[in-house]
Formats: structure tokens, C-alpha cells, sequence
């Protein structure tokens, strides 16, 4: 069975500045020099696969892993983990200006799927269910109706059954759906239950990570036929200020007996 | 070993402090054993030091004199300690019934003096909220090690802490004036604060970095410093991993014209990607600088480093912003340890930092052969690299970041398999090239068994100091010197 993962890497908004966050004037952030790391939906969707090849040990299944990423250069060195870890394909479609297609999942859904019917064709998709920065939560969904395949949202486990089937655990609303799932399909991963991806070791580096990356041309994949239908007009920062109240008092036990009387004694009687 | 029941210490220190400042909760004793040198073994919850009778939190110097008397009349070991960041073993319970004397609730800043500048502080002040005061008012005392936001007043003088801007303003040694400390007898001591003194030995640095074998340090007196942000200048170049050699002689070359830059760093390729690598290549080391103080000073130091590093072809600068903003994001708080615990338990991939020194001369041969050695003889590395990040005029350091995987290995045993392991292999090789094995982050008890290869002749210094002010073997045993087996 042919299983691929697409993935994004994005920079860490952790470590961007505080005085980055003000937009006044322009329609850009900048996170140029912020580390980059694994979209954390799409680390949780790798390791899913990793998972679902290790519980493959033993039965009569073999899965083919590949990973595909859009984006510049620098992704390269994430494909090199992932065939440090095991995988056997590894493409990138290069795209240097990653703010272009940042609010484009038209575009990306179009290039994934694509690069399924042209280069490389597969059996299931893993992708992360939205992506830390873009946060457009439309990727998985635009590429099953292009592939014309079935979409499971909110996939918290995989398990091998045979060639041609996966047992897919879900969550849904008030609990989780365990399903024999027929390939091929497109698995959109939430909350995983394995949020980080293994790390191999250099040895394993070494090894394994040298292998060229397959380098796709936008154009080629159909990219650039997709028109951006998305343009940002305004930027808003998250006002994170809250009301504060500081409770003066002579000893803690006023202190908590007015935070009591006050604030909670009210709500508490709802209860 | 105490001389009396583990009921009897937590009953004595009851009537001494109240049942208020003795903590007997068993989770609390737990994790009162270790510290992060035995970080795998704190993630997943697996306790393999002695656990401590009590941890008991003190108020006044007087109920540090207290406990202490207490605890030298009853021979029960003391682990003195307050922002519990230590990261080499230096907090662990290695006797049965020890008692954890926390002095994080002595948390008042007793003086700020703008005309003398100094501040005198109780030991349980956070370095941040310090400094955060500090530069408010528009001075700093100059000490940003990476744990300040964990990190409090008496840690770090107990340490011989060192901070970022370390070349400009110096390590705590350099910074502390005066001192109050508290011996296991139960003495007092004040040392005045004054500009200078030629009154005999130095008695301060008995005090800084004992580790807490020697003594409870209760009030700390640092010098202030004028707090210029706005004059900052940042430098930085990249050059090939190979060239990490002419790295170390670059930074010597601006220790010896005499700049002071405030920090000086050198970052090998691989602990590099940790840092850039949003916009640095793989394979490329990188040396970094920020000039800090007077605003005609500034300007002259970065030109200064940048006439003395156009001479080597092999070095490409960088834009200066991106050094900037990385700094701005270094430091490491109580988020970043709990998502690292997280991770590391989702992962089972660890990372550790071991700090050392060395002379121009040696300290490459130091990195080198060190990392060499680890990647060979160690298993399941998945990072392997370093840092210099504090320089002299006579040498620098070299801060080791390795990481692995636990593999086929219970909690228990993580420590012996790796850590163990790859701290021998830096201090074999420090000690065969004529470094030291300690830099910032004290012996502790990780390294506390090769401290009679550090010292040579000269341990007959500490020993002797530790008879004279711990006759009865009570502060914090096992630390500075090692336990007989």
C-alpha cells in the first residue's frame, strides 16, 4: 500500500517578537528569522504513518511511504529526516515565496493532487487537518473532490488490515468511530494522539538522509492554473489584554474571602 | 546519616518552624531528590535518590541558623537550594533523611542604591523580577544566564553562575559585593559591602559556588549596572563547519585587541540549526557579537570586530537583524520545560548541555576530540554539537548540546547508558588537554567524581575547607566532593 504524507513546515510563532506582531501599515508579518519546524498536525500525521508501518511488522502488509511538501529550499532538510526515518520518496514542488500561497489551499490541494495522478500514484493521504499559519482548514477536503476520493476527518489511529484496507479510528462528536476503510482515501489528522514525530538518529542520518529530494516545477503540477482567490486586505492583532481586578487586603484569608464574596460565590450557587 | 528517626527530623523541625514550612507531601519529597541532571528520570516519574524527610521553607536567617544548628547536632544532611534549576545534580537527596532547606520564600529586595550601585536582595529573589525592576528604573545587574526566568538570587551565587553578556559585565563572582551566609554551626557571617578590599584572602568566594556543601546563603549584594538597549549593535557572520578552528580564533582575536563586546559567541553547524535555521544553511557554523553600554562606545566596537573579521575571507556576514531578533527569544522558562517534558516522553529523545572551559590553545583539541569520541562510543545520538558563548582574554568556553534517543532502556538505567556516558567522555578529554571540566553549572554530584583530577594539588584547599566549615558532614553531601562508596 502507497501512503503519503504531505506536510508544511512553518516558521515557530513562538519566537517571534512582540514588536513583529504590530501590522500598522502593512499586510505582513515578518517570520523570517523565527526556527522552522513541522506543522504540528502534519508531524502528528507522519508519525501515523510511522506508527501504522511498525504495527505492520509480522503481517503480510507492506507500506510504501512518501512525503510531498510545497515550498522553498529549506523544507528539503525535513524530507531528509523523514527518509532518515524511513521513508522511500521524498518530493518538494518549489515554491520560494511562501507567502503566496499562504492563504491559497486551492493552489495546494491542485499541486498535491496532481502530483498523485501525474508522478506518483498512492493509495492513501495523510494530511495535517490545517496548517499554524495559513489556518484555512481546507486543504484535505479540496483534495478529495479533485482526487474524487472519500475524506475522514479527525483520524486519531491507523491499523493495517490487509492491502487493500485500513482500520481508522475518528473522532466524532461525543466519542470515536472505529471503521474498515477501503483505499484509496484522504485521512485529515487533528488532535493525534502522537503529536511528535520520532527523531532518527545520526547514524540512521548518514545513512538514509542523503538521498536527492525529487524537485517539482509549480507550473507542472498545475499550480499556477489555479487562479489565488484569496487576497488579504486587513491584519488585526488578537488583543490579549484582560480585565484585571487586584484583590488588596490585609492577610490571604481576606484576600480569599473577598475573591469568594465576589467573584465566585455567585457562580459556584449556578453550579 | 542522621542520628535519629525520619519521625523525630520532621517532629524537630516542626517546633522549630511550625507545621506550616515543612512539607512532608510525599509528591513534593519526590521531587525534592533530583534535580535536572537526572532530567529522563524526572519526566517519567521514576525516583531512584533517597527521598528526603522534609523540605522546609524558611523566612528569615534566623530559621536558616535554626535548622541548620538542628541538623549538625542530629547529623542529618542538608540540600540548601531556591529557584530549583540546577542541572548537575547539585539538589539531590543523596543521603537517607535529608533535609531541603528552600529559601525561595526569603524573596525581598532589601535595598536598591542608585548612588553606590548595588542592590542587596534576599536569596529567594527571581533574577527576573530583579532585573525586570531593575531596568524600569534604567539599570540591570548585568547577569542574564538562559535559566533567569527559573533561576533565584542565592542559586546562582551557590552556582558561580555566569550570564549571557559575560564578557562585558563578568560572571556572579565578578558582580557580587557583600554576602550573608549561614554555616552548619548555626554562625552568622556578613561580609560588608565595599567597593575593594586588601584585608586578607578574598572570603567572598568561600561563599560563591559551594554549592551548598558549605554553607546556606541567606542576603546577596550585587553591583548595578546603567541599562542601554538602545545602543546595542549586533554583528554576526557565517563560515563553513570546517572552519570551527578559525571560529575560536576569531573570537580570541577581538579578546585580544580589548574589545568588550557583551557576548561573544561561536555556534558549531549542527547546535547552529537549533537556532538558524530558518535562514542559515546546514553545514555552517556562526559567530555572533552584540556590543552593549555608552552610545559612542557601541558604534566603535562593532567597527572594531568588523575590521579585525574583514580579514578573513572564509567568514560571510549576516544581517544584523536576525541576530537581534534571535536574542530577543533565548532565554528558557517553566513553559519551555513542561513542553520539553512532552516532548521528550512522546519522543523518548532527550537533549542535555554540558558547559567546560579550555585555553586558546586547547579548547579546540577540548571540542573536537570530545564530540569525535561521543559519536563514536555512544549509541543512538541524534545531535551532536556545541557552543562557545563566554570568552577571555586567556580562553573561552565550550558549551557541549547533545541529544539522543532512550532506546531498549528502563528510566532507572538512562543515566548510566547515556548521560553518564557521554558527561565521562567531556571530562576525560577537558582533563587530558588542560581545560576545565566546570564552567557555569557547578560540580554538583554528576561531576563531583572527577573533582580531584580538576583540583590537583589544590584539593587539599577544598578539602580542608569543607572539614573546617562541615566538620560534621551535613551540607549537602555528595556535592563538591564526592560520597565514599
Amino acid at each position: 500500500m502507497k501512503i503519503l504524507g504531505c506536510f508544511k513546515v512553518v516558521p515557530d510563532l513562538d519566537l517571534i517578537v512582540e514588536e513583529d506582531w504590530n501590522i500598522e501599515n502593512h499586510l505582513h508579518i515578518d517570520t523570517g528569522y523565527a526556527k522552522l519546524i513541522w506543522n504540528c498536525f502534519d508531524e502528528g500525521a507522519l508519525e501515523m504513518m510511522l506508527r501504522l508501518s511498525d504495527l505492520s511488522e509480522g503481517l503480510n502488509v507492506v507500506y510504501k511511504l512518501s512525503a510531498l511538501t510545497i515550498g522553498r529550499q529549506k523544507t528539503e532538510n525535513f524530507l531528509k529526516t523523514l527518509y532518515a526515518l524511513g521513508f522511500s520518496e521524498g518530493a518538494r514542488i518549489c515554491v520560494e515565496a511562501e507567502d503566496e500561497i499562504l492563504f491559497s489551499p486551492e493552489m495546494i490541494s491542485e499541486g498535491i493532487a496532481n502530483y498523485v495522478k501525474k508522478i506518483e500514484g498512492q493509495d492513501v493521504i495523510l494530511t495535517g487537518i490545517q496548517s499554524s499559519d495559513g489556518n484555512n482548514k481546507m486543504t484535505p477536503y479540496l483534495l478529495a473532490e479533485k482526487l474524487g476520493w472519500p475524506c475522514i476527518t479527525q483520524v486519531i489511529g491507523l491499523e493495517p488490515i490487509d492491502e487493500e484496507h485500513l482500520k481508522v479510528t475518528s473522532q466524532v462528536s461525543g466519542g470515536c468511530i472505529v471503521r474498515k476503510v477501503k483505499t484509496p482515501c484522504v485521512f485529515a489528522i487533528g488532535n493525534a494522539p502522537c503529536s511528535y514525530l520520532r527523531i532518527p538518529t545520526l547514524k540512521a542520518k548518514m545513512k538514509l538522509g542523503k538521498r536527492p529530494v525529487t524537485r517539482l516545477v509549480p507550473e507542472d503540477m498545475g499550480m499556477s492554473e489555479t487562479a489565488e482567490n484569496v487576497r488579504v486586505t486587513a491584519l488585526n492583532p488578537i488583543d490579549k489584554k484582560r480585565n484585571t481586578v487586584v484583590i488588596e487586603a490585609d492577610s490571604p484569608q481576606e484576600k480569599a474571602r473577598c475573591l469568594y464574596e465576589k467573584y465566585l460565590k455567585e457562580r459556584l450557587s449556578e453550579l | 546519616m542522621a542520628i535519629i528517626s525520619r519521625e523525630q527530623i520532621v517532629e524537630g523541625l516542626e517546633e522549630i518552624l511550625g507545621k506550616e514550612q515543612v512539607i512532608t507531601d510525599e509528591q513534593v519529597l519526590k521531587e525534592s531528590s533530583l534535580d535536572r541532571y537526572r532530567k529522563y528520570e524526572q519526566v517519567c516519574e521514576v525516583y531512584t535518590q533517597p527521598i528526603p524527610a522534609a523540605v522546609v521553607y524558611v523566612k528569615s536567617t534566623q530559621e536558616v541558623a535554626d535548622v541548620l544548628s538542628f541538623a549538625n547536632e542530629n547529623e542529618i544532611n542538608v540540600v540548601p537550594r531556591t529557584g530549583h534549576s540546577a542541572i548537575e545534580g547539585g539538589l539531590e537527596t543523596a543521603l537517607k533523611d535529608s533535609i531541603v532547606i528552600d529559601g525561595s520564600t526569603m524573596n525581598k529586595v532589601i535595598k536598591v542604591d542608585e548612588y553606590n550601585m548595588q542592590v542587596t536582595c534576599q536569596c529567594g529573589v527571581p533574577l527576573q523580577e530583579l532585573d525586570d525592576m531593575l531596568r524600569e528604573r534604567g539599570y540591570t545587574t548585568g547577569h542574564s544566564p538562559q535559566s533567569k526566568p527559573l533561576a533565584q538570587i542565592g542559586g546562582l551565587v551557590a552556582t558561580r553562575s555566569i550570564g549571557q553578556f559575560s564578557t562585558l559585565y563578568g560572571g556572579i563572582e565578578d558582580m557580587i559585593v557583600g554576602m550573608e551566609a549561614v554555616f552548619p554551626n548555626g554562625k552568622v557571617c556578613r561580609i560588608k559591602n565595599v567597593p575593594r578590599r586588601a584585608a586578607g584572602p578574598d572570603i567572598r568566594h568561600i561563599i560563591c559556588g559551594n554549592e551548598g556543601a558549605i554553607c546556606f546563603i541567606t542576603e546577596v549584594t550585587l553591583k548595578l549596572f546603567k541599562w542601554q538597549p538602545q545602543n546595542n549593535r549586533y554583528i554576526g557572520y557565517k563560515l563553513d563547519d570546517e572552519y570551527m578552528k578559525l571560529g575560536f580564533d576569531c573570537l580570541r582575536e577581538v579578546m585580544v585587541e580589548g574589545y568588550k563586546p557583551s557576548f561573544a559567541r561561536l555556534y558549531d553547524a549542527a547546535d547552529a540549526q537549533q537556532h538558524f535555521s530558518a535562514w542559515l544553511e546546514e553545514g555552517k557554523a556562526i559567530l555572533i557579537w552584540m556590543a552593549e553600554g555608552p552610545a559612542n562606545i557601541t558604534p566603535a566596537i562593532e567597527e572594531g570586530i568588523k575590521g579585525l573579521m574583514s580579514k578573513h575571507p572564509e567568514l560571510e556576514e549576516v544581517d544584523p537583524a536576525l541576530i537581534e531578533k534571535w536574542y530577543g527569544g533565548l532565554n528558557w522558562g517553566p513553559e519551555q520545560i513542561a513542553e520539553e517534558k512532552e516532548e521528550i516522553l512522546a519522543t523518548r529523545n532527550i537533549g542535555i548541555t554540558t558547559e567546560v572551559s579550555g585555553s586558546w590553545d586547547n579548547i579546540y583539541e577540548i571540542y573536537k576530540t570530545a564530540c569525535d569520541r561521543i559519536l563514536e562510543e555512544v549509541p543512538d545520538m541524534t545531535l551532536m554539537g556545541g557552543h562557545s558563548s563566554h570568552s577571555y582574554i586567556n580562553g573561552t568556553n565550550m558549551y557541549f548540546v547533545y541529544y539522543y534517543n532512550v532506546v531498549d532502556c528502563a528510566p532507572e538505567e538512562e543515566i548510566n547508558k547515556y548521560h553518564d556516558r557521554i558527561n565521562q567522555i567531556i571530562c576525560e578529554q577537558v582533563i587530558k588537554y588542560g581545560g576545565s571540566i566546570v564552567h557555569h553549572h557547578g560540580l554538583g554530584k554528576a561531576r563531583a567524581k572527577y573533582v580531584t583530577q580538576e583540583y590537583g594539588s589544590s584539593y587539599y584547599m577544598l578539602k580542608t575547607l569543607k572539614q573546617a566549615f562541615d566538620p560534621n558532614g551535613i551540607m549537602n553531601m555528595g556535592t563538591l566532593i564526592p560520597l565514599r562508596k
